[in-house]
């Protein structure tokens, strides 16, 4: 077996592990809720003046779809077994609604926002980074000034800044929510159009702040490779400045893909409520609105999501990452 | 996190704690710009303002109602109120308290979780540090702010106390991490050798030629506990999940979002926390980058 | 080859700079392997990085000139040896050979890059063919191009980075404690690789850097012994190594070159202290605070050169010595004379 066979093998048992661990985490939590949910559900529709009938149907349904009557363990089969037939349950609030179909109504706005914000956000901060870092001076000290207050700023807060100037006090944006109320979702230029021009806010918003902590990385990681001893040595056989730069970016850039890896995590969680402020109408405003509602298949259901796109994506850097150092990818000879 | 773990620099002998200290910090005198002092002065002032500030101006009860809807700012009332009529320059005070209250608190269970673990396995090598760091990294890929969600509201109160202690369960591994490639690194130095040599047990040889050593270290990773935990508070506030009948920036921003505070354009609502919480951050992490500089030299320009 | 009278100064945040190399003068003829040897912290890698790089943000030349096949540069005024010089005509032989590859080039390719940097008509093809004809006239598998640094042991890659560095038939090759870093097989294998370069006329001049006599005695063909940036003694090896004339450079001989009077001790036999610290440099001869022989004159008055260009050395003992015997000399001839007459 090659070395990156290898790799790839241990990466994928490790993800496995943290699938099974995040999985438990995501049944056992919410069943930790003093007294049972469907009964507080109930109780709330009591007093909603629903009629007897509808209660018990309603009370019939959640104690078939947990297995409320059976133990623990088996409870746990039940919600796996729902899992694999891709069914997420019902929701609370908005009885019958499936939790899939709110889910699948929400999703494409978030990956709509959140993917091209991560990648271009990332290509810009390195770069932004290694310039600083190879240039210096006020150009290097501004940036990281600049760079480190933007890092440190919260996703939400510069939303809330951004959405305060740029949409309310000069209305160059319109001010949240992901297309005009007058509209409904549907495949049209015409819909398009309005939903890109509802995009820009919370798409600058996330990508500035992911921008400004990849160049901080970037440039520290940059630094430190300029004083590396294969950097003197290329000097000295008169490899060019724009070379030498090339293999110090190279070479920073490996330990940057894994810190992608790390801050997909917090840039989902930062993205969650950045729409909440804009309203965008995505998994974020879902999952404000399931809380407060206590809707708890739909949290449940949202949970287990972010935590499986949050490891896939983590699962693919790191196969990337093999992929493009060397030092794992050949094979090793010799000592 | 910093970005580069530091090499072993001083070849460091039998030093005792007081001198190994004293050998770390005489590090500082060499500060390598104003930095350091700008974002301690920043972070004073803001920690001032929390713990002295209701003194000063005379504000007991941030929960007060002492006027309308979204009153603008007044001579009586420096940032008017917000959307239930209390006072927000009050509620600025507390809820800078309660950000810092569960911050140093969250920060000080994550440290210490991540210590414990970080040493453990650096200091014992071999199958117990494969076994911890194992799962220190399954809990690093599972983010964090999901279990902060299930947990919050699997609890059935949320107190100020319990929520610092959900934060503080869920953020150790960033420093266990951190402290474990320490660790590794000073197990093999010569005068934990030496003090093994002269019969010391595990107990007093991490104690006394372990800890002192990454004292600077576990500071630094405090720092970025304390700021992450802050900001962890504010995000489960916003999302409806924060310490009930307690006011905190996060809380502030969660009632200015839901009451339409921005697109009403009551800004005296929402800009003081947001103000507040990236400068608490922008200090803290300004405070930890000076610090990494200078324990750090490679990071440092000439 | 010759240097002439090179100065450079690390810049400190505050205070005097630090006078790592000053008033350097040297030549070296075709076929030369010239040794410098001295204490570490007396300026010998500063000269090498000098010669082969140039200024850095914190180091500054402030004076002086490298002549070399008949083109004289101003090093204090280019800020260095030009970049077209830089592996080309003078070639850089790193301390750590073991970091000095990039990590994720392969090693083909670093070659192609060296060549191409000195010759953009270069293509990849021909690049590897001519680093690999040079690694067979060499004794080395040609099969270590298409690896990476990691997959190669450390003795491996020091030869395959002394390999690059005379890739392209530099004038000089300026070696700076190639072998501090290696076991003493790994020591032997690099001598005699240096050896058979000079043999096969790839290189006709090395500068040799190293703290090392014992190892210098067997590669170098004259030395420079330095202590506190300065050059305070030249010779052939034969003339260093059995006639020393400076009392540094005796101590020197005295302590590494005669293993069986305690191997293991690192201090220099008969010497006190340590090196002076170079941002306040000791008045008159900068030695004199731990010299046996220091005079009054040695305080106040910077040592004359004693000796031809070629073998000299700076010091004031060393003068009166040669004042006497000369003295005596002429007081013989007298005598001679007169008993003639």
């Amino acid at each position: 077996m090659s070395r990156f066979q290898r790799y790839v093998l241990t990466k994928a048992a490790w993800f496995l592990v943290a699938f099974i661990v995040a999985l438990i985490l995501n049944f056992y939590l919410p069943r930790m809720i003093p007294g049972n949910p469907v009964d507080t559900l109930v109780s709330q529709m009591a007093q909603g003046g629903a009629d007897v009938q509808a209660m018990q149907q309603v009370y019939n349904t959640y104690i078939k779809e947990f297995g409320l009557d059976k133990p623990a363990i088996s409870q746990f089969g039940t919600y796996l077994q729902h899992l694999v037939h891709g069914n997420l349950g019902t929701s609370f609030a908005l009885y019958p609604t499936s939790v899939n179909s709110l889910i699948a109504n929400a999703l494409p706005w978030s990956i709509a926002l959140q993917l091209p914000a991560i990648l271009i956000g990332w290509l810009l901060g390195n770069l932004l980074g290694a310039i600083a870092a190879y240039r210096g001076g006020w150009f290097d000290w501004g940036g990281f000034v600049g760079s480190l207050f933007l890092s440190s700023m919260p996703y939400y807060c510069l939303a809330i800044l951004l959405l305060y100037g740029l949409a309310v006090k000069f209305q160059v944006f319109p001010p949240g929510s992901g297309y005009s109320s007058n509209r409904a979702p549907n495949w049209s230029w015409g819909f398009f159009a309005d939903a890109l021009q509802h995009y820009w806010l919370p798409f600058l918003s996330l990508v500035i702040i992911f921008v400004g902590g990849q160049a901080i990385g970037m440039r520290s990681m940059a630094i430190y490779e300029l004083g590396s001893d294969y950097v003197g040595y290329s000097k000295g056989l008169g490899i060019s400045d724009n070379r030498i730069v090339r293999y110090i970016f190279r070479n920073a850039m490996l330990p940057q893909v894994t810190g992608l890896a790390l801050s997909i995590g917090s840039l989902v969680g930062g993205a969650l409520i950045t729409e909440i402020v804009f309203s965008y109408p995505g998994i974020g405003s879902l999952l404000f609105d399931s809380i407060r509602q206590n809707d708890y298949p739909v949290i449940q259901g949202i949970t287990l999501l972010i935590m499986v796109a949050v490891l896939v994506a983590n699962f693919l850097v790191d196969i990337a990452y093999g992929f493009i150092d060397p030092r794992i990818r050949t094979a090793q000879t010799g000592g | 996190m910093s970005a580069v773990l530091p090499q072993s620099r001083e070849q460091a002998t039998g030093l005792s704690f007081g001198e190994a200290l004293r050998a770390r910090f005489r590090s500082l005198s060499a500060l390598p710009s104003g930095r350091f002092f700008f974002s301690v002065i920043l972070f004073l002032a803001i920690l001032v303002f929390a713990i002295l500030g209701p003194t000063i101006f005379n504000q007991h009860d941030p929960l007060q109602i002492v006027g309308g809807l979204y009153d603008t700012p007044s001579s009586k009332f420096w940032l008017g109120t917000d959307n239930f009529g209390h006072s927000v320059f009050t509620q600025l005070m507390f809820g800078t308290r309660t950000s810092l209250i569960i911050g140093f608190v969250a920060g000080l269970i994550a440290t210490g979780i991540g210590v414990v673990i970080g040493t453990a396995a650096g200091f014992n090598g071999g199958f117990v540090e494969e076994a911890l760091m194992g799962i220190t990294n399954v809990v690093i890929t599972i983010p964090s702010i999901v279990v902060l969600i299930l947990l919050s509201i699997a609890i059935s109160t949320r107190s100020i106390y319990s929520l610092a202690l959900v934060i503080g369960v869920t953020s150790w591994p960033w420093t266990a991490r951190a402290v474990r490639a320490q660790a590794s690194s000073l197990r093999t130095r010569e005068h934990v050798d030496i003090a093994r040599l002269a019969g010391a047990n595990t107990a007093s040889l991490i104690v006394w030629e372990i800890l002192p050593y990454m004292l600077s270290y576990i500071f630094m990773a405090f720092v970025l506990q304390l700021t992450s935990g802050i900001l962890a508070e504010a995000a489960l506030s916003m999302l409806g999940l924060g310490p009930s009948n307690s006011v905190s920036l996060g809380i502030m921003l969660h009632w200015a979002l839901l009451w339409e505070s921005v697109r009403t354009g009551a800004w005296w609502a929402f800009v003081p926390p947001t103000l507040f919480l990236t400068i608490i951050a922008f200090a803290l992490l300004l405070l930890q980058s000076s610090l990494d500089e200078v324990f750090n030299p490679r990071l440092r320009r000439s | 080859m010759e240097v002439r009278d090179l100065r450079a100064y690390y810049e400190t945040k505050a205070g005097p700079p630090v006078k790592a190399v000053d008033g350097v003068s040297f030549t070296l003829d075709e076929g030369e392997v010239l040794g410098i040897v001295g204490e570490s912290g007396c300026g010998k890698s500063t000269l090498a990085s000098v010669l082969s790089l140039g200024a850095s943000p914190t180091l500054r030349i402030k004076g002086g000139s490298l002549v070399l096949n008949g083109e004289e540069v101003d090093l204090e005024k280019m800020g260095g040896v030009p970049r077209e010089w830089r592996g080309k005509i003078v070639s850089l032989l790193p301390q750590r050979a073991m970091n000095s590859l990039n990590p994720t080039s392969r090693i083909g390719d670093f070659a192609y890059d060296v060549m191409k940097a000195h010759d953009s008509r270069v293509n990849r093809r021909e690049a590897i063919k001519r680093a690999s004809q040079r690694l067979e006239q060499l004794g080395l598998p040609a099969r270590v191009l298409q690896s990476y640094p990691h997959q190669l042991s450390g003795g491996m890659r020091q030869r395959v980075v002394t390999v690059i560095s005379t890739l392209l038939n530099p004038t000089v090759l300026i070696a700076d404690e190639p072998t501090s870093a290696l076991d003493v097989s790994s020591q032997k294998a690099l001598v005699h690789l240096l050896q058979r370069l000079l043999e096969e006329r790839v290189i006709t001049r090395i500068v040799f850097i190293t703290h090392d006599l014992t190892l210098l005695s067997n590669i170098a063909t004259r030395i420079a012994v330095m202590y506190a940036g300065e050059i305070v003694e030249i010779g052939t090896t034969e003339q260093i190594i059995t006639r020393p004339e400076h009392p540094y450079t005796r101590a020197l001989i005295h302590s590494t070159l005669e293993p069986e009077q305690g191997v293991r001790k690192r201090k220099i036999e008969g010497l006190t202290g340590s090196p002076p610290d170079l941002r306040n440099p000791p008045s008159g001869c900068r030695f004199h605070p731990r010299c046996p022989h220091a005079m009054e004159i040695c305080t106040r008055e910077t040592p004359p050169r004693v000796g031809t260009s070629r073998h000299y050395a700076t010091c004031w003992w060393v003068k009166q010595r040669v004042e006497a015997m000369n003295e005596g000399d002429l007081r013989d001839t007298v005598e001679r004379a007169a008993h003639t007459a």
